[in-house]
């Protein structure tokens, strides 16, 4: 008991500790977006505002269009994290579980692709979404992100269904289950933290994608936040106060989606995961 | 391992066969693509190898700029000509403010046949590249020969590549020195108009403690520090590539130069972290009260009479760039031109917005309301526009210096000659090895273009 | 035999979808830029202009002293920071494990940095970093560690352990999650066992935690390998490669011959080259974790 506590007690040491390294910067960044511009760049640096300002804030919202940016993000991010979801549990169940051949294969050139850069192939791809005339549409950045993402949800989901033994799938087949339901029945609802781990994974890589953002959707009103607050900047100047508003305001969507989901990790924990 | 990467190569096979298909399919979207691009062609052929008569264009076009200075410039404009021309309807795409990443973005989009934006607004170094690429459409053309008699002297030149005309020079920008007024009266100092008389008053403002640092300018790794290093290698009586077009670095001049700026550092007139200056950060030091001079394009002027932005309101100074020795130095030649995007389907429209934008009401909004030096000779010359800002009155007597933007692989030169001169300012190489390796780089990417 | 006929057509169709739309999208680019790299290419109003020319590009990077650069800076800052990032990130990922309370807090808190648009966290870095106004200083210098202020993008060793620090800081929260989420796949009962059979911490966590973290351990790393090999957003917005070409990474070498210098050709080049590189580390590292690869099952 007495070594279980002091246990606990080194962990949350070292919890504290990394957490305070985390924070730190980005108490910064909030700090310094409630600043003056005129307080931004002093030395030495005020660790509080002397003078709070939410001019930052509401300049994000009423000098540039950051309400639209937001919302096509939280579009475009849902979207593709639901349809890697879909696609990719179904994958990486058949690669884990089902009998198919040339599964080293198919996990190499996923890896390949997963690994190419993307500014590489932004040409041609800027060609192809042309040629579809898709550009300046959600799936501009929809169908990419969903493609560029699913090669690692798919092994993530691989991962979490190589981890379920193997007697539960027999059992299932013992009382007479299709593949599919045992798929939905009883592979899926105990792999709840892989799905959460591959939404989670999509989602960040969506909501804060720059480069493909930036030319497949040039038009105003169907701007994501990168390149949204990218533009808040002037020939000349750098308006810290006002990115690091629309940085902040950006960061609350993660926030709700860690909450919605709190209670599949926490399920996922005291499940204590599969009973063998 | 063997059957590992045996599998792989059957894959590997399997894909290629797909890939072949989709190519396939690529290729015919080619085929369409370029039958359109033949129609562009016919289009313009249609409208003859004169001039085109844009007096009654009509239709929608795409204005794409970044942010100048976020102050509403490019929206006063595009809703001024809107208003003025009830047939044709300019939209503005906002594009991003960082060089690099605008011309990536529109490099991709045109170069992928794109046919808007129709306008482009873009710096003064990429008619050769952009021309060469054919990003651009040859202006000289369709525009009547008078058109081009409105510009100030040389800027036309600056958008030539190989003969032709490739832009319409929108706004300049020169380089000042700007100077705070307060603390040469107070030292007793006149205003400096050699370098080792900047170096030196700088030094005398540091040791009376009245300011922390004396001279900033810029110094990163970027395009900026090629436009600073050209100006002081000019006033040092040297050039980047000599009349041939071969790199000069190896010169008495250019080692002057670099030594010259690399001494600022270490004599701690300029700060230790000016090889990370880019325009804000010079501009906040010198905004915040810290330096004594900068080094700056004419937007410094408003910057530091903002009071939202600055503490020197009032205390400010402007003179030309100074030289070694005294007198006027050089200033590069800044600024942006209008660019026509070779696939747009409304040449008419496009070429009504740039003569607009160009005219004499456009430039005049520009110079009044938002300091800008107009392109427009006679809205330069008018005394009206003069009074605004002390810049306009002092643009006349700078001398400029163009960087080497003429040759198609500008930017790989720019790259080769910046890099190294900021390795050298961060100490990190001589200033003899970084202008040797300068020069080799250079060399390589004037000729082939290789790495 | 029958049975096991549907399972693989249910397998199949399983994938299909999935692979359907990586193939769509990605092949054709893919394979479009590795044909981009064996051309000489001008852009016209025509689209590409392409002229073969087999593997002159490759000639141009192999024997450019900036290209080898670029590939040993990509290689070692990789390897620093994925290595930091997973004895952090394991760290990290065991303490949150380990507690009851203010799990969701934590996690919440993590997920801050990797959720931050790199280009903005970039921006955040420099600000901290600045030289003149930076706080980084000011809080060394109240804590006495330097006497002066610290240029730490301006020279190249501070520069390139500036870009690993904010990286660090950025991406830890990917390997975290990766190993919290295989270590809640694993069962109380190991641990269990393990103390009753008198093991310390450390034992506990080589002979037991470990081996069966195993694969999540391996995943995260070869992901985040992949990553740091193409790394690209913050380099270009905090240093700009700077100072000189210290921190030139693959990824910005090759968009600026893409898309400064609009060389298409060398850039592609040296976009496939970078692939192929990563490729070999990826074998050699899979050799290494094969379960990885290969799959218990089959």
């Amino acid at each position: 008991m007495i070594q279980s506590k002091s246990r606990k007690v080194f962990g949350y040491f070292v919890l504290l500790f990394f957490l305070l390294l985390i924070i730190l910067p980005f108490y910064w960044m909030v700090v310094t977006s409630f600043k003056p511009n005129t307080e931004i760049s002093v030395y030495p640096p005020t660790l509080l505002p002397t003078q709070w300002t939410f001019q930052h804030y509401t300049e994000a919202f009423t000098h540039f269009h950051f309400q639209v940016y937001i919302i096509n993000s939280v579009i475009v991010s849902i979207v593709s994290t639901f349809l890697v979801l879909f696609f990719s549990s179904m994958a990486g169940f058949a690669v884990a579980s089902l009998p198919i051949r040339n599964k080293t294969a198919i996990m190499i050139v996923l890896l390949v692709i997963s690994m190419f850069p993307p500014i590489a192939i932004i040409s041609p791809l800027y060609m192809l979404l042309r040629s579809l005339g898709w550009l300046n549409s959600y799936q501009a950045l929809i169908v990419p992100y969903v493609a560029f993402n699913l090669p690692f949800a798919i092994w993530i989901m691989r991962n979490y269904f190589l981890q379920v033994p193997k007697a539960l799938f027999e059992a299932a087949k013992v009382d007479g289950a299709t593949v599919f339901q045992t798929f939905y029945r009883i592979y899926l609802p105990i792999t709840t933290p892989g799905l959460f781990t591959a939404s989670v994974f999509t989602f960040v890589a969506a909501w804060t994608e720059f480069f493909m953002a930036l030319v497949f959707n040039s038009s105003d009103a169907m701007r994501t936040i990168p390149v949204g607050i990218a533009l808040f900047s002037g020939q000349y100047d750098v308006p810290y106060g006002t990115i690091f508003a629309g940085s902040v305001v950006s960061v609350i969507p993660i926030f709700i989606l860690v909450i919605i989901f709190r209670k599949w990790i926490v399920s996922g924990l005291t499940a204590g995961a599969v009973k063998g | 391992m063997s059957s590992f990467v045996k599998k792989g190569m059957v894959l590997g096979a399997a894909v290629m066969t797909l890939g072949s298909l989709v190519a396939g399919c690529g290729a015919a979207t080619n085929n369409t693509q370029q039958a359109a691009d033949n129609k562009n062609a016919n289009n313009t052929a249609a409208t003859g190898n004169g001039p085109v008569d844009f007096s009654k264009a009509s239709g929608s076009i795409v204005w794409a700029a970044p942010p100048i200075t976020n102050n509403g410039l490019r929206k006063t404009l595009v809703d001024t000509f809107n208003k003025e021309h009830p047939n044709i309807k300019v939209t503005l795409q906002n594009q991003n403010t960082n060089t690099d990443t605008n011309r990536a973005s529109l490099t991709t989009a045109i170069g992928g046949g794109a046919t808007t934006p129709d306008v482009y607004m873009g710096d003064v170094v990429w008619p050769a590249q952009f021309a060469h690429s054919q990003l651009a459409m040859p202006l000289d053309k369709v525009l009547p020969a008078d058109f081009w008699n409105r510009f100030a002297n040389g800027l036309v030149d600056g958008a030539k590549y190989q003969g032709k005309v490739y832009a319409a020079p929108f706004f300049a920008d020169t380089a000042f020195l700007f100077y705070r007024k307060d603390l040469l009266d107070k030292a007793g100092l006149p205003v400096p108009t050699s370098w080792e008389q900047v170096q030196k008053d700088a030094q005398t403002l540091q040791n009376k403690g009245l300011v922390k640092f004396g001279y900033v300018w810029q110094g990163a790794s970027y395009e900026g520090l090629t436009c600073d290093f050209t100006e002081i290698l000019a006033d040092a009586g040297g050039k980047v590539l000599d009349s041939s077009g071969k790199p000069a670095l190896d010169s008495p001049e250019a080692k002057k130069a670099l030594s010259f700026m690399r001494g600022l550092i270490t004599s701690k007139v300029s700060p230790a972290a000016e090889d990370t200056f880019k325009e804000p950060e010079s501009m906040n030091v010198f905004n915040n009260g810290d330096a004594a001079f900068l080094r700056n394009w004419s937007y410094a002027w408003t910057s530091s009479q903002n009071p939202k932005d600055s503490k020197v309101v009032g205390k400010v100074g402007v003179t030309v760039l100074p030289t070694f020795g005294g007198g006027a130095g050089y200033s590069s030649v800044g600024g942006w031109d209008l660019f026509v995007n070779p696939h747009t389907k409304n040449v008419p429209a496009t070429l009504a917005f740039i003569d607009w934008m160009t005219g004499k009401e456009a430039q005049t909004i520009m110079a009044k309301q938002f300091s800008e030096i107009p392109t427009n000779k006679d809205v330069q010359n008018d005394p009206n526009v003069k009074k605004v800002s002390p810049i306009f009155n002092i643009v006349s007597q700078t001398k400029f210096v163009s960087r080497p933007s003429q040759n198609p692989n500008y930017a790989q030169i720019s790259q080769a000659l910046y890099t190294n001169v900021n390795q050298a300012l961060s100490g990190g190489i001589s200033v003899d090895d970084a202008l040797k390796k300068a020069q080799q780089a250079i060399q390589s990417s004037a000729s082939s273009g290789g790495l | 035999m029958n049975e096991r006929k549907m399972e693989k057509r249910a397998g199949y169709s399983l994938m299909l979808p999935a692979l359907l739309v990586i193939g769509l999208v990605t092949i054709f680019p893919i394979l479009y830029s590795v044909w981009m790299s064996l051309n000489d290419i001008r852009l016209t109003t025509n689209g590409f202009l392409m002229k073969f020319i087999g593997f002159s590009n490759y000639n141009v990077i192999f024997s450019s002293p900036v290209y080898w650069h670029s590939v040993w800076f990509t290689v070692y800052y990789a390897i620093v920071t994925v290595v930091a990032e997973l004895v952090i990130g394991m760290m990290i990922a065991l303490a949150i494990n380990g507690i009851e309370k203010l799990k969701d807090v934590s996690l919440v808190v993590m997920l801050i940095p990797w959720s931050l648009i790199t280009v903005i966290s970039a921006q955040m870095w420099a600000y901290i970093y600045n030289g003149v106004y930076g706080v980084l200083n000011y809080i060394l210098q109240v804590l006495h560690v330097i006497g002066a202020p610290v240029t730490w993008l301006g020279t190249s060793t501070s520069a390139v352990i500036a870009m690993m620090v904010a990286d660090i800081w950025k991406t830890t929260p990917f390997v975290v999650i990766i190993l919290l989420g295989g270590l809640q796949m694993l069962s109380k009962e190991y641990f269990e066992a393990a103390y009753m059979d008198g093991a310390n911490r450390w034992q506990t966590f080589w002979s037991v935690t470990f081996p069966l973290l195993r694969s999540s351990i391996a995943l995260a790393g070869l992901f985040r390998i992949l990553q740091a090999f193409g790394i690209f957003d913050l380099p270009f917005v905090l240093t700009g490669g700077g100072p000189g070409t210290t921190t030139q990474s693959l990824a910005i070498l090759g968009e600026q011959a893409l898309f400064q210098n609009l060389h298409f050709g060398v850039g592609s080049a040296i976009a496939v080259s970078t692939v192929a590189l990563v490729l070999i580390s990826c074998l050699i590292f899979l050799s290494a974790f094969r379960s990885l690869v290969e799959g218990e099952s089959a």
